[in-house]
């Protein structure tokens, strides 16, 4: 079978294996555009894989005064768990710690669904008897007293169970610097792409994991195929000139909005990757046995 | 096919109780059985077709035409579809009902949209007392959906209102909001005395300061709402452009009842 080329750079004729995860969007709004940052990157931190961080959450974009409910600048936030009561777990605590305490905050739903996640209807009762229920063109929010005056926030968020985490690139190359930049030009670009989020920081991970380890109660454990140190010692993936390997993890509200993300990732790598130093694009995957989404990375630049 | 319309032929002797005539009553029945129906309220029998001449044929959007304040229990009970009411409506407009449209191009009587849970009232004129008021029978005003009024309220505009939203355009009358439970009423005029006796929860929103308050409404001062924010750009997409803006004064009352409404006065 003929290499497929990419500008130059080997696409390496894999697919990447994600799973279904349930995720919600809210909107968060502040006095200031800068405000809504703050609370929402505070409300997405430590929240870059559910092996250990609980859920997986980002920033999908940014709104104008004019997209939100109140009129003020706002940000969308994407959050993913494996289950739904982990997801309204973590969207509690998460709402409940980061933007409830953030200066001037709101938060809206950003999801319609039958399904719904409770999102004032928990946090009111720090209102403690105060709360006021109001409902506004068919919608219900909280207005809950805090010492700068109210925390609005709507009663409920809608739910998708058809999330998909885990969509995945893995970039080769023969600097640190190279494969690093390939990866920055990536995420800018995923960015845009509605729906989605990148979770690890700054988008990008550089510590892929495999499933199971050596230690009895470790789960997961480096992934030695693609660690560079190790090409002599284990079977590698990685030809010898390789130098670094990074991954961007994608999560996404639905299997479309992944592959168009991966889709995106993959061209700006490209873009002037063989002239740095980039080698290969390649996917994760176990197998194919354990999730049932396969994104082959052919078809996606079909 | 077009609305079923009733046009009243003339000024009937007695009042009418048009509560039968609502789409879910009249989906399946026959043009003669639809002029059959009673409406009269007297020993005197009196039936749709006497005092309507009827026309068309869809039994989910209605209209009735040339009524007057003694039409009563014009869409009581309205589950769905729509009604037009090209003149005045009588007491009862909307009572109890549960979903659906009216909207009434002329004034109505006593207890429009009087313990109604959901859909929405229009009234171009005035409105009579009791408006989103406790229906008879029944412990709590109005439960839910929308009443706008355009022109004036009479005196107790939603009493003991438990949900939903009252906006109105013109003046309302004494005792406006009392013992509500919740809800709230958006007030783009004045009020009479005595607004907001005995609430219990439930918001009050003046664009004019009233002239009277009661005593008994404590001030915390004026202040940022985002909830003034979301109410007035809601209202901006149904096409009223009341221009809340986002400061108000709030006072807590009643505290000679359960003191955890208030009254936002924009600022």
């Amino acid at each position: 079978m003929p290499e497929l080329k990419l500008k130059g750079v080997t696409v390496v004729d894999t697919f990447a294996e994600a799973f279904p995860m349930v995720g919600t969007r809210i909107i968060i709004t502040a006095p200031t555009l800068e405000w809504a940052l703050i609370a929402a990157r505070t409300m997405t931190g430590f929240a870059t894989s559910v092996i250990a961080a609980g859920a997986e959450a980002g920033i999908e974009r940014t709104l104008s005064a004019d997209e939100t409910l109140d009129g003020r600048p706002g940000v969308a936030v994407l959050i993913f768990t494996m289950d739904t009561n982990k997801l309204q777990t973590q969207l509690r605590n998460r709402v409940g710690q980061c933007v409830l305490t953030s200066p001037g905050s709101a938060c809206f739903a950003g999801l319609e669904g039958e399904k719904k996640l409770k999102l004032g209807a928990s946090l009111r009762f720090f209102g403690d008897g105060w709360q006021m229920s109001k409902r506004v063109g068919g919608r219900r929010f909280w207005r809950i007293p805090v010492m700068d005056g109210e925390f609005v926030c709507e009663a409920t968020t809608g739910l998708t169970k058809k999330a998909v985490g885990g969509g995945n690139l893995l970039v080769l190359g023969k600097s640190h610097a190279a494969v690093l930049a390939a990866c920055e030009r990536a995420v800018r670009v995923i960015d845009d792409v509605p729906e989605v989020i990148t979770p690890f920081p700054g988008g990008i991970v550089r510590s892929g994991s495999k499933v199971g380890s050596k230690y009895k109660g470790q789960i997961a454990s480096t992934n030695d195929a693609y660690c560079p140190t190790l090409k002599a010692a284990v079977k590698t993936a990685l030809p010898l000139d390789v130098e670094a390997v990074l991954e961007i993890v994608i999560d996404g509200l639905t299997k479309e909005s992944i592959a168009k993300a991966m889709r995106a990732g993959m061209h700006a790598i490209a873009d002037g990757g063989a002239e740095q130093g980039i080698t290969h694009i390649t996917a994760g995957n176990y197998g194919g046995n354990l999730g049932p989404h396969h994104f082959h990375l052919k078809e996606i630049i079909a | 096919m077009s609305a079923l319309t009733f046009e009243l032929k003339g000024k009937p002797d007695q009042r009418l109780d048009l509560s039968p005539l609502i789409p879910a009553k009249l989906n399946d029945l026959k043009p003669k059985d639809i002029e059959a129906l009673a409406i009269g309220t007297t020993r005197v029998k009196l039936s749709v077709g006497d005092a309507f001449k009827v026309k068309g044929n869809d039994a989910g959007s209605l209209r009735f035409v040339g009524t007057d304040g003694r039409c009563d229990k014009i869409g009581a009970g309205l589950t769905e579809g729509e009604i037009v009411v090209e003149g005045d409506a009588g007491a009862y407009l909307g009572d109890a009902m549960k979903g659906g449209k009216i909207e009434v191009k002329g004034g109505a009587g006593v207890l429009a949209g009087a313990s109604m849970s959901g859909g929405s009232i229009t009234i171009a004129g005035d409105a009579g007392e009791r408006a989103a008021g406790i229906a008879v029978g029944e412990t709590l005003g109005m439960r839910g959906g929308q009443l706008t009024i355009n022109g004036n309220a009479g005196p107790l505009l939603g009493e003991r209102m438990r949900r939903g939203f009252v906006i109105v355009g013109g003046n309302a009358g004494d005792y406006a909001g009392g013992r509500m439970v919740a809800g709230t009423i958006l007030f783009k005029r004045g009020v009479g005395r005595y607004a907001g006796f005995g609430l219990r929860r439930g918001s009050l929103i003046f664009i004019e300061a009233p002239k009277d308050l009661l005593p008994t409404f404590c001030d915390c001062g004026v202040m940022e709402f985002d909830y003034l924010r979301i109410l007035d750009r809601w209202l901006r997409t149904t096409g009223q452009h009341v221009g809340l803006g986002d400061r108000a004064r709030r006072l807590m009352g009643d505290m000679a009842a359960l003191g955890k409404g208030e009254m936002l006065i924009v600022a």
